[in-house]
Parts: C-alpha cells; sequence; structure tokens
C-alpha cells in the first residue's frame, strides 16, 4: 500500500545534467562545470578571509610570516571587516529588492499595471503601523489611498532620521528586550549598510566583536527589515500564497509550445509576463502562429514566487540555470535580479533563445536589454511574450533535448497558510484556532522532535543537491518537520519530496501529522526573501509556547549556501536566537578570533551560532542531537 | 512531568509481565499442544493474526508470539517505537484474554453483563450499516466515569448519534446499576471488566480489515493503514489514566483511533489524537470531532430517541403498552404515489382511536398509509420506500417492528408511551425519513395512520390489488427484460476493491440492495455509488457475460477485477465485500452446495462454519466455489443458473430454508416440475457435519443434484 511513488534520485538528476553538460560540448559552450574545473584551488586568502583590499596601500594578505597588513590590521580585523561586507551586501540586496516593491505598491492603481490583491493583509500592516483606515470625518479611507500611505511608511524604514525599525517589535518580547539591551536593534535599512561599509573603511574598526555586532544589527535590518517588508509588500500586491499543486524539474520544459523562462527574484516582472502570456491576444497569436500554447516556467527564487501564488511550473534551481539552455527548446529567458550568470548571454547564442535583461540593477552585456517598468509593465511584458512566440520558428528540433524528468509537488505553505491547516487538526471543544499550539503539542508530545527550515543556494563547492537530498530524508525520517525556501525547496520540489506521499519516507510522528493535516513533509513556504516568513513562524511557536525563541526545538541549516544574501540571512536567523548548521564554511577561517565568534561568541550575544560540517552527514547528526539537546533540556 | 513516551514504554512493560504470568500460570495446568481459541472466528486471535499473520492455535505458539510482542517493544524515542510498543500491548492483551478461553469455556459467563469476544458474525453485520454510515463509528469507553449518571449519559448520547459503545472496566456495572439495556443488538457491548479486554474491541477493528478490506494478514502497515482511514473509532478513557491504559492508547492511536480523556494529571495532548477534555459531558462531541465522524443527522419531532443503535432492540410481552399484529388483526403499511398537487406536505392525520385510549397491553388495527408525489416519483419506487418502514420505525426507541406489507407487527413499549408517543409520531417518523433519504424523487409526502378496524379493512382490499400487481411486475422484471443492470460501489468505503452488479434478478450481496433499490439510488445522484451498466450483447448468456459488465466491473474496481460472470459460481463469480448475508460453498460429496447465513453459527457440512466460509473471500476477491449472496438470491431462478441452478442447494440451516421455502419450492416447481424442493434440502436436524450422512439424505429423497454433472468438469 505505502511507497508506491517513485522520487527521484540524486544519480538520476546527476544523469540528466551530464547528458545537457555533454551537449554543451557539442555546440562548443562552457558550462559552470567547466569554469569551477578552471578555477580550482581557489585563493587560499580570499577562501579564509585574510586578504584586504579595502584600500590602495594593499591588497595585504596575511601569512604567519607577515601577520598584519601595511595599516597594522591584523587577520582578525580583516576577516571580521569581509564578512561585515557581505552581511551589507546580502542585506542591500534583499532590502533594495523590497524598496522596488514599495515603488510598486506606491504607484498601485485600481486601473492600472498592479492592483491591490490582499487587501485584508494591507488593512492589517495598516493598523500595525498607525495608519488610519478612515478620513477625518469618519468615512472609509480607499484601499489605495491606505496601499499609498502604507508605502510611504515603508519606504521610511530605509532611512528614516531618527528612531528605530518598526517590524522589529513583531518579535516576542524576549528577543525585543535582548536586542535593545545588546543594542544591536536596526535603525534604519540604508543607515545600518552604510555604518557597515563606514566601519570597515580603512582607518576603522578592527574589534572584531564590535564587527560582529553590526553585522547582527545589519542582519536583523534585513530578516526583520527589508526582506520581511519584501515578503508583505509581495503579499498585498500579488496575494499571499495558497496550496497550489505543480510541477517542478526541467521535464516541464514543453516540446510543442513556446518555452518562456523566468529566472531571478523580483516578482513584479515575472506576475506581468505570467498575466500577458495567458491574454487572450497573446494565446490567439500563438494559435495563429500554428503553435499548441505558451509554456511559461520559473526558475530560481522567482519560480518560487509564482509556483506558490498562480501554480506556474518550476523548471530548476540555481545551478540549473544554463541547463534549461542546454535543452535548446526555451524561446526566450528573461531575468531580473540576482543569482543571474553573466555566463547566459554567451551560452544564450549557441542555441536560438533570446536572453533578456530588464533591471537595472542586472545588466548583462550580450544580453537583450528591455528597461522594465510598472507604468507600461503590461506593454513591455506582452512585447516579450510576442518575441518569443515569434522565436519559436527558430528552434532547431535536432539540437533540443527535454529531460523527462519531474515531479509533482504542493507548494504554498506561508504562515497564514499552516495556521489554517493547523486550525483543522484543532478540537473545537477544547482548542483555539489561529495558533501554532497544536504543533506545539504535537513537539513537546515528542510526536514531532522539532522542526528545520532549510534554506539556501547551491555551491559546486559540494555535490550540488546531495547535502539538501541527504540532510532532508534523514529529518523526515527522524520525525522532524522541514520547512523550506529557495533552492532548497526546489530540490525538494525535484526529488518528490513537496509531494503529499513523501510521507512514507517519514517516520510514523512526521508521517501522521501529515495525514491529520493533509500537508506533504516539507513544506515550501516561497522564495529566499521569505525566510523573513520562517522567522515569524519560529517567532510565532516561542510565543505560543510560552519559552524564549532560544529553547525551542527549531533551527535553520544551509546545506549549500554560496551567496552573500545567505551570510546575510544566517545571521538574522542567528539573530533571531536560532541555530544555523551550515554546510559550507563561512570565509573567515583565516581568523581564530572571527571562527569563535561565529561559532560561539554570538551564541552568548543572542543565543544563537553556526554549526559547520561540509558533510552532510555529520550535519545532520549534529542538528538531530541539537534538537534533541533542546528537547532535553525544556524536559521533553 | 513523566514524559509520554516514558509513559507508554512503562505501561506496556506492565501489561508484557501480565501476560507473562498469565502464560506462565497457563503452562503450569497444560501442556504445549493445548488448543487456544476464540469463540465463533475464522481469524484465530485477531490482532496477532493480522499484524503477523501467525495463527496461534497453540499454547505452545502462543508463547513463542511472546518473543515477537518483545521484539516489539524497541525503546528509540521516537513515535514509530511508541506505535510499535502500542501494538504490542495489544497483542499482550490479546495473549491475557486468550488464555482465558482455554478449554472451549466462556470465561465472562455469569460473571457479569460481559460479553468478551465479538463473533465474526456479529463484525460482519456491522458491514452495511458502516457503509452507509448508518453506523458511524465506534467508541470505547474506558474505567469509571465520574458517577453512574454520567456513564449513562454519554453512552445515550452515542446510542442517539447511532454510535457503536464498547464499555471496557468499571463502566460495565455503571451501566447495569443503572439498568442500561445492553447487548450487540442495542449497540452497546460491554466487553469485560479488566484493561486487556479492550483487545476483543481492538479485534473488531483489525477483523474489519481482514474481511471488507482484504488485508492480507501480515500485512503490519496495510492494516494500519486500513483502520486508520477507514475505520472510525475513538476511545474514551476516564480519570484515572494509568500508564498501562496509556500504553493501549498508544496503540489505538497507532491504528488511528484518537484517545479523549479527562485526566490531565502527567497527560500530554496530541492534536486529533490524544485530547484532553476535563468535561466529560463534552466527550461525545469531543471524540466525533477528534475522529471526524459523520453523524447523519435526523432530528425528528418524537419524545424518544430515534438512532440505528435501537434497531435491534427486542419489547418482551411484558414491557408492550400496545400491539399491532397483521396475522391477527388487520394492519398494513402502504405507499402510493399522487398527484403532488393534492397533497399536502407533512400532514398527518389520525383516524380512530390513539395509543391512550387503548389499554395497556392491548390490540389494535393499525395502516400506515404514506402517499407520495414528486416529478421524478415512479410506482417502482413505492414498494422501495415501503421496505425502508422496517428499518426506520425500529430505530424508534421503544418501537419494534417486524415483517411487512399486510403482515406486519407493531409493539410499542411502556416507556415510550409513558414518554408520550403516540400514533402521530409514526407519521413524524416516516414523513422525515423519507424526506431525508429520497429527497430528489419525493416533492411531498403526506401520512395517515389509521387505527379504524372497517378503514383498516377497507385499505387492505384496496393495497392488496395493488400487492399483486406489484407481485406481477417483479414477476416480469427479469435479467432479460430489462436493458441496463446497476453497479453498486457502495461498499467501496471500507472494500476498495468490491463492485456489486445487481440485475433484477440477483440483488446485492448484502440483501440491502436490489435492482429497483439501485434504480431509484441512480435516480437520486447519477453520479452516486449506482451507475446504469448498459447489457448490451451477452458474449455468453448462460454463464452471464457481458462485455459492458466486465467494463464496468473493470473500471469501478480500479482495475483490480477483469471478468464476473453472473450466473457462475465457477466461473470469474461475483466478488463480496465481506457484508453478504449468505455464503454459498461447495460440498464435494454430494456435488451440491451449501449455504449458511450469518446467523447460523454451527458447524456446516463442509467442516465450516459461516465464519470460515466467509474467510475464504470478501474484500473484493474472487474465490471459485465460494460466494457471498444475498437471501433472496437463493430462490432466484438465475441463482448459480450456469452451474445447475438452485437444484445444486444441498443443504440450508432450517431457519434459512423456512425463511425462503415458499418462494424456492415455486422456482424449483417452474424450474424443474419438482414440489416442495424443499423437503429435499437437509439442514442441521439431518445432519450438521457429516458430509456421508448428507448424501444418504439426498439419495432418500432423490435430490436432483445427484443427476447433474460434476461441477469440476
Amino acid at each position: 500500500m505505502a511507497d508506491v511513488r517513485k522520487f527521484t534520485t540524486i544519480e538520476e538528476m546527476e544523469a540528466d545534467t551530464k547528458a545537457l553538460v555533454q551537449r554543451a560540448c557539442d555546440v562548443c559552450a562552457e558550462t559552470w562545470q567547466d569554469r569551477a574545473e578552471m578555477q580550482k584551488n581557489h585563493c587560499k586568502f580570499g577562501e579564509t578571509g585574510v586578504c584586504c583590499r579595502n584600500c590602495s596601500m594593499g591588497p595585504c594578505r596575511i601569512t604567519p610570516k607577515a601577520p598584519r597588513g601595511i595599516c597594522g590590521a591584523d587577520e582578525h580585523a580583516i576577516a571580521a571587516r569581509n564578512y561585515l561586507r557581505s552581511i551589507s551586501a546580502g542585506t542591500s540586496s534583499h532590502s533594495d529588492h523590497a524598496r522596488e516593491i514599495l515603488h510598486v505598491l506606491h504607484s498601485a492603481k485600481r486601473d492600472g499595471a498592479y492592483q491591490i490583491r490582499d487587501e485584508q493583509k494591507l488593512i492589517r500592516l495598516a493598523v500595525e503601523w498607525d495608519v488610519a483606515l478612515r478620513t477625518a470625518d469618519g468615512a472609509e479611507r480607499d484601499i489605495y489611498d491606505i496601499g499609498r500611505e502604507v508605502a510611504e511608511k515603508g519606504l521610511e524604514e530605509f532611512g528614516k532620521a531618527f528612531g528605530e525599525m518598526r517590524f522589529p517589535s513583531r518579535a516576542i518580547q524576549e528577543r525585543q528586550d535582548l536586542w535593545h539591551k545588546e543594542d544591536i536593534w536596526p535603525r534604519a535599512i540604508d543607515r545600518e549598510v552604510v555604518t557597515a561599509m563606514h566601519m570597515t573603511h580603512m582607518g576603522n574598526s578592527a574589534d572584531p566583536e564590535a564587527l560582529i555586532r553590526q553585522g547582527l544589527r545589519t542582519s536583523i535590518a534585513n530578516g526583520w527589515g527589508g526582506s520581511m517588508l519584501g515578503t508583505e509588500i509581495t503579499d498585498i500586491l500579488f496575494g499571499t500564497p495558497t496550496v497550489w499543486t505543480t510541477e517542478g524539474n526541467l521535464g516541464v520544459l514543453e516540446h510543442d509550445m513556446v518555452n518562456l523562462v523566468v529566472h531571478g527574484h523580483d516578482p513584479v516582472f515575472s506576475e506581468a509576463l505570467v498575466m500577458a502570456a495567458e491574454s487572450k491576444e497573446m494565446v490567439d497569436y500563438c494559435k495563429s502562429k500554428g503553435i499548441k500554447g505558451i509554456n511559461v516556467v520559473g526558475l530560481c527564487c522567482t519560480a518560487n514566487e509564482i509556483a506558490m501564488r498562480h501554480g506556474v511550473r518550476m523548471a530548476g534551481n540555481f545551478l540549473q540555470q544554463e541547463n534549461a539552455i542546454l535543452t535548446g527548446a526555451v524561446e526566450m529567458m528573461c531575468v531580473d535580479i540576482q543569482c543571474i550568470f553573466p555566463a547566459l548571454a554567451q551560452l544564450s547564442k549557441c542555441f536560438h533563445t533570446k536572453f533578456v535583461t530588464s533591471s537595472p540593477i542586472a545588466r548583462i552585456p550580450g544580453s537583450d536589454y528591455v528597461e522594465f517598468k510598472p507604468e507600461n509593465a503590461m506593454e513591455n511584458a506582452t512585447q516579450l511574450v510576442r518575441a518569443a512566440i515569434d522565436n519559436y520558428e527558430n528552434r532547431n528540433p535536432e539540437r533540443v533535448w527535454i529531460p523527462a524528468t519531474k515531479q509533482t509537488a504542493t507548494v504554498g505553505y506561508p504562515t497564514e497558510q499552516i495556521i489554517r491547516h493547523l486550525d483543522n487538526i484543532t478540537n473545537s471543544n477544547v482548542d483555539e484556532l489561529g495558533s501554532y499550539k497544536p504543533a506545539v503539542e504535537a513537539i513537546k508530545a515528542g510526536v514531532l522532535r522539532g522542526a528545520v527550515a532549510i534554506v539556501g543556494c547551491n555551491n559546486p563547492r559540494v555535490r550540488p543537491d546531495y547535502s539538501h537530498y541527504e540532510i532532508i530524508k534523514e529529518l523526515l525520517k527522524n520525525d522532524i518537520l522541514v520547512v523550506a525556501t529557495g533552492c532548497a525547496a526546489q530540490l525538494a520540489t525535484k526529488a518528490g519530496l513537496l509531494n503529499k506521499e513523501a510521507r512514507y519516507q517519514c517516520g510514523d510522528g512526521l508521517k501522521r501529522v501529515c495525514e491529520l493535516m493533509d500537508i506533504p513533509p516539507v513544506l515550501h513556504m516561497g522564495a529566499c526573501v521569505d525566510i523573513s516568513r520562517m522567522m515569524l513562524l519560529a517567532n510565532g511557536i516561542a510565543r505560543d509556547w510560552g519559552v524564549k525563541l532560544t529553547e525551542i526545538p527549531v533551527v535553520g541549516c544551509a546545506p549549500e549556501w554560496m551567496s552573500e544574501k545567505a551570510v546575510s540571512i544566517a545571521n538574522y536567523v542567528v539573530s533571531t536566537g536560532l541555530d544555523v548548521y551550515l554546510g559550507i564554511e563561512p570565509q573567515v577561517s583565516g581568523s581564530t578570533q572571527m571562527m569563535e565568534w561565529i561559532t560561539e561568541g554570538t551564541r552568548k550575544l543572542t543565543g544563537g551560532g553556526f554549526i559547520i560540517s561540509t558533510d552532510p552527514h555529520v550535519l545532520v547528526k549534529n542538528i538531530i542531537d541539537g534538537i534533541e539537546a533542546k528537547r532535553e533540556a525544556l524536559g521533553i | 512531568m513523566k514524559k509520554l513516551f516514558d509513559r507508554a514504554f512503562d505501561g506496556s512493560d506492565e501489561m508484557y509481565a501480565w501476560a507473562e504470568r498469565v502464560v506462565a500460570e497457563a503452562s503450569a495446568k497444560y501442556d504445549d499442544n493445548t488448543p487456544v481459541a476464540y469463540p465463533n472466528t475464522a481469524y484465530y486471535l485477531g490482532i496477532l493474526y493480522s499484524m503477523t499473520g501467525n495463527k496461534n492455535q497453540t499454547l505452545g505458539e502462543l508463547k513463542q508470539s511472546m518473543q515477537w510482542i518483545k521484539s516489539q517493544y524497541t525503546r528509540e524515542r521516537r513515535l514509530h517505537d511508541v506505535f510499535t510498543t502500542g501494538v504490542g500491548t495489544a497483542c499482550a492483551a490479546e495473549v491475557i484474554e486468550a488464555v482465558k478461553y482455554i478449554g472451549g469455556v466462556n470465561p465472562y459467563e455469569g460473571t457479569g453483563p460481559y460479553l468478551g469476544h465479538m463473533s465474526d458474525a456479529e463484525v460482519r453485520e456491522l458491514g452495511v450499516p458502516l457503509v452507509t454510515g448508518d453506523i458511524p463509528g465506534f467508541v470505547v469507553l474506558i474505567g469509571a466515569a465520574p458517577t453512574d449518571e454520567q456513564a449513562v449519559e454519554i453512552i445515550k448520547s452515542y446510542q442517539a448519534k447511532s454510535i457503536y459503545v464498547f464499555l471496557v472496566g468499571e463502566c460495565c456495572l455503571q451501566a447495569e446499576r443503572k439498568g442500561l439495556k445492553m447487548g450487540h443488538p442495542v449497540r452497546v457491548y460491554p466487553v469485560g471488566p479488566e484493561l486487556p479486554s479492550v483487545c476483543h474491541v481492538v479485534s473488531v477493528a483489525v477483523r474489519a480489515g481482514l474481511i471488507f478490506g482484504a488485508i492480507q494478514p501480515g500485512d503490519y502497515d496495510g492494516m494500519r493503514e486500513y483502520t486508520f482511514k477507514r475505520i472510525n473509532a475513538a476511545v474514551n478513557a476516564f480519570e484515572p489514566v494509568p500508564d498501562i491504559t496509556v500504553a493501549c492508547g498508544a496503540g489505538a492511536i497507532s491504528y488511528g483511533f484518537p484517545v479523549v480523556t479527562n485526566d490531565d494529571h502527567d497527560m500530554w495532548r496530541v492534536p486529533r489524537s490524544l485530547v484532553v477534555q476535563p468535561d466529560v459531558s463534552k466527550f461525545v462531541e469531543t471524540s466525533i470531532e477528534a475522529r471526524q465522524m459523520k453523524i447523519k443527522i435526523t432530528n425528528i419531532d418524537i419524545p424518544v430517541s430515534f438512532a440505528t443503535a435501537f434497531e435491534g432492540e427486542v419489547i418482551r410481552k411484558a414491557d408492550m403498552q400496545i400491539e399491532a399484529n397483521g396475522s391477527r388483526h388487520d394492519s398494513l403499511e402502504f405507499v402510493r404515489t399522487l398527484e403532488a398537487s393534492t397533497i399536502e406536505d407533512h400532514k398527518i392525520t389520525v383516524i380512530g382511536k390513539d395509543l391512550d385510549e387503548y389499554e395497556f397491553g392491548a390490540q389494535m388495527n393499525l395502516a400506515l398509509l404514506v402517499e407520495v408525489g414528486g416529478k421524478k416519483m415512479q410506482s417502482d419506487f413505492e414498494p422501495v420506500f415501503e421496505r425502508q418502514f422496517h428499518a426506520w420505525l425500529n430505530c424508534i426507541e421503544g418501537v419494534m417492528h417486524t415483517g411487512q406489507r399486510d403482515m406486519i407487527r407493531v409493539r410499542v413499549s411502556k416507556d415510550a408511551y409513558d414518554a408520550g408517543f403516540r400514533l402521530k409520531h409514526f407519521g413524524e417518523v416516516l414523513y422525515a425519513k423519507l424526506k431525508q433519504e429520497y429527497e430528489q424523487v419525493v416533492d411531498r409526502v403526506q401520512v395517515t395512520i389509521i387505527t379504524e378496524p372497517d378503514k383498516v379493512h377497507e385499505l387492505r382490499v384496496e393495497a392488496n390489488h395493488v400487492y399483486d400487481k406489484r407481485d406481477e411486475r417483479l414477476r416480469t422484471l427479469t435479467d432479460e427484460s430489462v436493458s441496463d443492470f446497476y453497479s453498486c460501489i457502495m461498499c467501496q468505503s471500507f472494500s476498495p476493491s468490491h463492485v456489486c452488479i445487481v440485475t433484477p434478478e440477483r440483488l446485492g450481496l448484502c440483501g440491502a440492495v436490489s435492482w429497483l433499490d439501485a434504480k431509484a439510488t441512480h435516480q437520486l445522484d447519477p453520479n452516486g455509488p449506482c451507475r446504469i451498466v448498459t447489457k448490451g450483447d451477452a458474449t455468453d448468456e448462460k454463464i452471464g457475460i457481458w462485455e459492458n459488465v466486465d467494463n464496468a466491473v473493470n473500471q469501478f474496481s480500479m482495475g483490480a477485477l477483469e471478468h464476473v460472470t453472473l450466473y457462475s459460481i465457477m466461473q470469474d463469480p461475483m466478488t463480496s465485500c465481506g457484508c453478504f448475508e449468505c455464503i454459498c460453498g461447495i460440498e464435494p460429496t454430494s456435488g451440491g452446495v451449501v449455504i449458511v447465513n450469518r446467523e447460523h453459527v454451527p458447524m456446516t457440512p463442509l467442516g465450516m462454519t459461516f465464519s470460515e466460509m466467509a474467510s475464504m473471500t470478501g474484500g473484493g476477491i474472487q474465490t471459485p466455489g465460494y460466494m457471498g449472496h444475498g437471501k433472496h438470491f437463493i430462490a432466484s431462478k438465475k441463482f448459480m443458473a450456469a452451474d445447475g441452478g438452485p437444484a445444486r442447494i444441498v443443504w440450508l440451516p432450517k431457519a434459512l430454508k423456512d425463511q425462503v421455502a415458499e418462494r424456492l419450492n415455486a422456482t424449483a416447481k417452474t424450474l424443474y416440475d419438482i414440489d416442495n424442493f424443499t423437503d429435499m434440502i437437509a439442514d442441521e436436524t439431518v445432519t450438521s457435519d457429516d458430509p456421508e450422512k448428507l448424501l444418504e439424505f439426498l439419495t432418500e429423497k432423490g435430490h436432483p443434484v445427484l443427476n447433474l454433472p460434476s461441477l469440476f468438469e
């Protein structure tokens, strides 16, 4: 009866990749595998974080023979400065993305290209921020008026002159007190980034503790600031995600349809493309050309965003971006921001694929640049869809090879959906609705041992996707619920672990919970910007449990992280009081003090720290031990 | 606070130690070859058999099973270990109980209200009501309610919702002290005085899996998945709940049955699994929600309860306020169709004396005339509705109904009368149920209840004409005369791959769905359990092979079945869900078949009891030589038509024979020109276990089977 489902193994995924890479050789194109080979033996100074190139006296590199830079900065100062700069870049990425979306909200109109889709969420935020719902004479305010004012307040979060940021006060009191006590409550997003850049300028901070503290503060400005804004406002504009059944992996590309891949992170662009592709005008145009239809699919975090709002299918994660083009079946790849290989420009020229960049933030030589502006979103999008359709005739069938591999997946579990599903397992005779208490009870009793947020990227430093897979499988077997975002969530999709039948891969406790709640054992919570949702989830669990965030058996894990966003994320998770298990070592190992700081030092400040191992089996054992230790401390 | 897992682990150790002690005591008295068995079951020690596939027929085997139970007591801190430990605890309890039955004794006889092990026949009887939702589920109460009153209140509240209640421990005595009617017929089953007797309840659940679900013995996970998905059961454990009860609870939860308790001490909450409800007056609602049982809401304005739990209630003469007996005083029930416009909906008229105008213990005339109208109403549905009166009226607390047409017998108890039950309440019940069950067909209903003897007589004459016409219609209603058969998959909620094909001459094997019923059901919901199977051309009309029937069976069994014949039990016989009224099996010595009905417990000449024969088939599996069927099918011309027809019948339990005699004799007369065919059929007065004696009897009577060719050629 059980386990009739076929799950996709890493080996099967790798076989597809191998076949596609072989096709790259056939057309003399290069892929990341070639470049990783060329980059082998990475610079040790960079890798360990002890190369300083913050002024033109250097670069200075720390060795036993040269233990200090020209200015006297030692390996600890240099590694800490570099580390803080990474956090700042990561915070900037998520936050600037949020800023763009706030501007879209500000310009939203009832009859414009973008409307407000989740009015209730907007009203809740307006109430939270003291934005009036009624005019002075008591009349109901137009929702778009309210939206504009909320957008303005949101934009103030970036550069307010005085005071502090708003969202951190969503945290439970214990956490708020700690952030105040440790003086790491961020003041404003831009301010923390600028302060960080200032502190790391030549001739400023050399004290790792000061730099670490600023790192924490800058990261909170992301997790409880920029990212949270990005998530909230995206929900308001495009709707809070709901549960959808979709499919994932390159098998979602179609032989007889126009394949349009959207790649990046910002849904503003991709939403418009999805709408345009579904418009009657474009559908008719497509048919007039004798083509069956338009197949819009997502890649990387854009895929996560539109999958959980429209059920759009997901072609793959970060290290599959070249693979998509290598199928020879992609008419157009439209990208927005973040995690886009410049290499795509060159690669797409080996095929008929049009490579379109759209954001001033991500300009790539060799691409077709069509700057995307909210005011003419639909015209832009329609024009691009038309171009993709026109390009179909240029597809060379002899060069097409689409792997058959794909899996069905149930996606779209923001906190609102999790609560809704928890409500389903309450008993109205004894329980209250709208709370995480059912989850807390299941954890306390031992049915669930805990929960782990698996997040992050792919990284050629380790066998891609393997660490994600191995860790998730082991957690499921041990009755540990997994929530996932970003490229980790996509691995789970490709493997089939977002299918409800994946409960058969779980221990009896998690299996029963999945059956009763009607959920898959891995909950897809969105894109990497949505890790803010996970912070609210952890916070809600601690609140409804009545314990500290540091006490709950809930941790984060980034098995294959690579970007600076991930460094920022890891820091805000630690700031929130949760341990973070890393499968890639942060580039500070040249400093014993920094290694101490990121693993144990922060733990003294916030209660959370990093646990690092590049061996996924060791790492997952560490996670389980960590969770059991937290349980033991709670007496459960 | 002691951890939940530790409580379950420690409690399971207690149960194991208990079982060890009991087995050791038995070993001192009996040797290892001493037989061990529960009565009236083909499934041995049900839990151990279903979870391991081992039959445990001797004390020695039981000892070996103790090793297996121990192996289930793993101690990782994971729910898996708690679950296997919990199931192990239930098995240990089963060992404790089984030892009590050594020597073929009934250990509970004369010890109190306890019933112990439930027979297979009783389990099977629950099949249809579970499928139809007439029994929404089971609840087992463990321990003592805070007061006797509360115990009875909870039980009655479940009864009123038709939920089957098992009692374990002190609550049995609480109910007894309050004089509550108990027993299988009223769906209150006092199991035993001690906790291990709870295994008899688990055994009912797993036997349902074996019988209806075709779960293979030993398919551990398959069984747990079946019970979790399909058996709506819950546990109510009264304070105090010691570790050993927690361990049993772990077993229950493993099978998917939530535990509701009022014990807050050292108790952990687990959503939809372990629910703490301090207020016992809310146990019923809390349990129904925890197991998500679907209660059929029947709000009928009568002064007594209305629930299927009362269907089996017997009213003895001493408790009887009044009786209508059609065999002595004209009494009848009659449905007729009128133009809807002439009917005043919900009008209830009483003509003649009402109940309070008769003496205690009196006899009366009674006519229940129901007039219906509606655009989709067809006169073919009249008898379908009329046959339902029996079930509906019996659901009234304090009313007993038997028979049909003008041969009904209705009793109203003194208690019901004292509670205010009067004639118009019959009308309320009939009105409400007709509207509820047949709302797609029936737009308006009015009920007239007549006790005035002349008027009843007048109506009886009129009704007799209609009854005759209906019989005539039924006679012409043959498999050949219709163009459509119906598929019925009502049972699939329990028996996922079983499909019945219902034809005019072959009713569903449960006995509850005739061709007309199926037709009406299809009218009510075209996408529901009964679908039209257009007959088309027969591939082989004699054996009963139709391409369309095969296609339907294939489609509705999700590919589990490819071919079914309608008239043979040898070639691709129709499958069974498990809730069949009767089963027939080949008797090799005579070359005939033995038919036995569910109610008949003793041995048959096949060397098997009903339960054992029944276990040969069921769960949607084809077993040539065995077939489940309805009682009415016995007298059908199509019964085994391909294999020689009813002439194959060589043995029937006497009670069943009497029931079918008239129609079977008529059929035999038509088919074979034999008079009084049933006199040639043996029963338990001839032999109940000896094939040679059976053959002797058949030879002596000149039974036609002896001239038929062998079934195995």
